[in-house]
């Protein structure tokens, strides 16, 4: 009995997190059915009801912006209503960079002559697309061991043995991920409601060394093989300045739940891509002649660099 | 000082208090839940031994 009542109340709360997860925080309107990019410059409103001519065709009524810059709004050219008076497709004097989600506010909608209120909404592109150019920009394109040269610490310090390397890489992703659904989490619920941003790095410091503890504590017990695997590395992590980056990145950008993972599921596997590009070499150039001023950390560094010109090939590189 | 910045701060002190606490005690269930029997024999023959290392 005790166990079926556990199991239902485990159930419950997965289900309010699930919902949580795939709703997020956005600011959605219930009279607006679709928002989506057209064309170039095209931004086109699928309401869910006819709404008034005089409303939706005075430009002054809407306001657009790109997400990271809310001061420079975009200028509307024209607006054209459809027949039915359901769909408002607003064109742009310039071409609209559709990589970035474009923040929509139409002010006091009106429909039949009723007030809506304000409706804040994020155009965006194609989700699932969206989300794995999030994962494959911060795992290749944006690598944060080698584009923005971050983590180096732990980085030469775990990769002369392939297998440490590995091990420290895999260790890495998984707290990265709790560390920073944790922050979004708090970010998103207590910080911002609470006007507390300034207290951001405070918080995520605390919420990564707690994440490292718990996985510490817990692993220990439930998989000793694995723990005595991770050893020294899985303290290791809480110096790795990755791990710090990406919850602030995700509050600064303002991800909802499923971009933050994938941001930080990305930010994991491009570290242990790049400890484990960095730790075959390094083994071969074990059995290198190495000039003696060179041997060691020098000749890494300068494979790293070596490693981050390579990568700069995938800069600028736009997926979808 | 504005009212508003110190009722910001006391909040603040307020929420960020209540996390931690949270936090703490979930850690400390956590490590009590999880706890592994360790053998006294490692901690004292490490007693005995110099140690310089």
């Amino acid at each position: 009995m005790n166990i079926v009542i556990r199991k239902c109340l485990l159930a419950a709360v997965l289900t309010v997190l699930a919902a949580f997860l795939t709703t997020g925080c956005a600011t959605e309107h219930r009279f607006i059915k679709k928002t989506a990019f057209k064309d170039t410059n095209q931004i086109v409103i699928e309401f869910a009801g006819p709404v008034d001519e005089a409303w939706a065709k005075n430009p002054s009524h809407y306001s657009v912006y790109e997400k990271p810059d809310p001061d420079i709004k975009l200028k509307i050219q024209t607006i054209t209503l459809s027949p039915d008076r359901k769909t408002v497709a607003l064109t742009f004097a310039d071409p609209l960079n559709q990589n970035q989600p474009h923040v929509l506010t139409a002010t006091g909608i009106t429909s039949e002559g009723k007030s809506l209120g304000t409706a804040i909404l994020s155009v965006k592109k194609v989700y699932l697309g969206y989300l794995f150019s999030i994962l494959i920009g911060a795992m290749i394109i944006n690598n944060f061991v080698f584009t923005k040269y971050l983590g180096l610490c732990v980085f030469f310090g775990t990769s002369q043995k392939k297998s440490t390397a590995v091990g420290m890489g895999i260790t890495f992703t998984i707290v990265i991920v709790v560390s920073a659904m944790m922050a979004w989490f708090l970010y998103q619920f207590v910080l911002r409601p609470y006007r507390l941003n300034f207290l951001q790095i405070v918080v995520f410091i605390g919420l990564v060394s707690l994440s490292v503890q718990a996985v510490d504590t817990i692993l220990r017990k439930v998989n000793p093989m694995l723990f005595k695997a991770f050893g020294v590395y899985l303290v290791l992590v809480i110096a790795n300045c990755i791990i710090i980056a990406v919850p602030l990145i995700l509050a600064d950008n303002e991800y909802n739940a499923l971009e933050s993972l994938m941001l930080a599921l990305g930010a994991g596997l491009g570290f242990l891509i790049a400890l484990f590009l960095m730790s075959s070499v390094r083994e071969r150039l074990e059995l290198a002649r190495v000039p003696p001023t060179y041997r060691g950390l020098p000749i890494a560094f300068v494979v790293a660099g070596l490693f981050a010109l390579a990568f700069l090939g995938f800069s600028g590189m736009s997926i979808f | 000082m504005d009212p508003a910045l110190i009722k910001m701060a006391l909040g603040g002190l307020a929420v960020l208090g209540c996390i931690g606490l949270f936090f703490g005690i979930g850690l400390a269930l956590a490590a009590h839940k999880f706890a592994v029997k360790a053998n006294p024999k490692v901690e004292e023959v490490l007693e005995v031994l110099a140690g310089a290392q």
